[in-house]
């Protein structure tokens, strides 16, 4: 059985600001578990409340109710804090560091390294983000993609079992995406569980392979990309060729599909393809929103 | 203890790299520049005048230092979001307060220093003795800086960093003031002027207490128990200030 990295039960926040505002629910009571070495995206609109829960989980915001346990222990205690990157939504880092300072902080905060293997670390993990040109120049003078990269090489400095990362692939272009989606797989495939909220569906559905998804501070949809798209079939694309010109058909349902692939074959019809039709994630995902909204 | 260190290196290290800091210590060489001319001014007492605006020139550039950088010393982390990922480390929030602290504490003490330098260097040119009482009165001035720190730091973590500055300069001005505000509370006829004084004069600490900068000019001597009871005091104070700090930061939201 695949280990837990992290369980949530029941987390509720409610936002109250200033005396005379009505409260806000964030957060109405959701529950979810992360396995280990698995990637997971935490998905929602604006608003939705993926944020809010990711503070919730780290303390750096208190839920009002619920339970959260990373490694099975209910307790944030500094042994489990270092066993968790964290990737914070819009990162601004300390601009007077250099890269190579700024990962060395971190590094010394997040664990008892030797000199050695801290500078060992620095050097590898710059490298892996692709920054390794750039680690003596100061953050300031660093573009939005190589901040969002070095944000991720810190929260992977003390080799985390478990990286939290909050919109990572916003504000950046094409080419920095792809970057940061494949920083993310290579940290899945070395066995480390990522957790990353993103409201980039494209990006999410290449990476993932469980959902997590938030409407309005309510779970809408915990498990497995799959199971999340098969909900949305929308039947089959048969293709075929008869008397030398090509036909496309659509079938609603597996049992029209064979039906349908009999009658061809008995007008000796060839089969060229026959495609499953599924939304794209993007499309899912508005169903389900519309549908909550209803 | 360790995470204590690294914070407050890597704050020293950021208010060390802050153009501000520059434009504080030039203010500071201004100062005591000033001296030279307004002792040269003198008919005699030269050496007197000049070491009284040094001091004066030290005291006021290491509390604009404590109360302008102690203002942001939290906010800005807070604005930037750059304390979510220090908490995010194995590192508590009253560490975070500590390393804060301490880092801020780190560069008063350097910049004191090497100003304390510059003013013994021009005082031993105009014969005036660098002896124990010329440290008494910087150490007194340190120990006024590190107060005005915790000052800022408490009045940092829930309000605005405008707001921090008008609360420590108030702290300031009537931590100077607390001798004389007893004074007239004395003499006062008004009941509720004497309620209200004396509740500013029990919560404002007393800075007067740290006041040793004549003493080199004119030779008073300074206590060891004097200087010890200020020092408790001091110590006493940033104690209960750091305290109430953590005690509002510990369940603060970060939103």
């Amino acid at each position: 059985m695949t280990a837990t990295v992290l369980s949530v039960q029941g987390l509720k926040k409610t936002f109250r600001r200033g005396l005379r505002a009505k409260p806000v629910q964030a957060l109405k009571g959701i529950s979810f578990s992360i396995s280990a070495g698995s990637i997971t995206g935490f998905l929602g609109a604006n608003g939705a409340g993926k944020t809010t829960t990711i503070k919730c989980l780290l303390n750096l915001a208190f839920a009002d109710e619920g339970e959260v346990r990373f490694f099975g222990a209910s307790e944030l205690s500094p042994a489990i804090k270092s066993r968790i990157g964290f990737l914070p939504e819009r990162p601004y880092f300390y601009e007077y560091l250099t890269g190579r300072e700024f990962l060395r902080f971190y590094g010394e905060l997040s664990a008892e390294f030797k000199t050695v293997d801290l500078r060992a670390r620095v050097d590898s993990l710059l490298k892996r983000v692709g920054l390794e040109h750039a680690g003596d120049r100061p953050l300031r003078g660093y573009s939005k993609g190589m901040l969002q990269r070095i944000g991720i090489a810190q929260a992977l400095v003390s080799e985390p079992e478990f990286i939290i990362l909050d919109e990572p692939m916003t504000g950046l272009d094409p080419d920095g995406r792809y970057e940061v989606r494949e920083i993310i797989r290579e940290t899945a495939k070395s066995g480390t569980a990522v957790f990353f909220s993103s409201h980039l569906l494209p990006d999410a559905e290449q990476l993932c392979e469980r959902l997590v998804i938030l409407a309005h501070g309510e779970l809408v949809f915990n498990g497995e990309m799959h199971q999340m798209l098969s909900r949305f079939e929308v039947g089959y694309n048969l293709t075929f060729t008869k008397d030398g010109k090509t036909s496309t058909e659509s079938v609603p349902t597996v049992n029209d599909l064979q039906k349908t692939i009999d009658t061809r074959r008995a007008e000796r019809a060839d089969i060229l393809e026959i495609k499953l039709n599924r939304l794209t994630l993007e499309e899912a995902f508005v169903r389900i929103a519309m549908r909550e909204q209803a | 203890m360790r995470a204590v260190k690294i914070i407050a290196l890597n704050t020293f290290r950021e208010i060390i790299r802050d153009r501000i800091l520059y434009g504080i210590v030039v203010f500071a060489l201004l100062l005591i520049g000033v001296s030279i001319v307004l002792g040269e001014l003198s008919f005699a007492e030269q050496a007197r005048i000049s070491a009284n605006f040094g001091f004066a020139g030290i005291q006021l550039s290491s509390a604009i230092l404590a109360m302008f950088a102690g203002s942001t010393l939290v906010s800005r982390e807070i604005d930037k979001q750059t304390v979510l990922t220090l908490l995010a480390k194995p590192v508590s929030r009253t560490q975070f307060l500590a390393g804060k602290f301490f880092g801020l504490t780190l560069v008063v003490a350097v910049v004191m220093l090497g100003l304390a330098l510059v003013l013994s260097g021009l005082l031993l040119v105009l014969g005036l003795k660098i002896d124990k009482l010329f440290l008494g009165a910087v150490y007194g001035i340190f120990l006024e800086a590190i107060l005005l720190t915790s000052i800022a730091l408490f009045f940092g973590s829930f309000s605005r960093p405008v707001m921090t500055v008008v609360f420590s300069i108030s702290f300031f001005l009537i931590g100077h003031w607390v001798d004389s505000l007893h004074f007239f509370i004395s003499k006062s006829q008004s009941e509720t002027f004497k309620m209200l004084a004396g509740v500013i004069a029990e919560i404002v600490p007393n800075l007067e207490r740290f006041n040793w900068r004549s003493a080199p000019i004119y030779g008073d001597a300074i206590s060891s128990q004097e200087v010890m009871m200020a020092s408790l005091y001091c110590g006493g104070w940033v104690l209960i200030l750091i305290t109430a700090t953590a005690v509002i930061f510990r369940r603060r939201d970060f939103v």
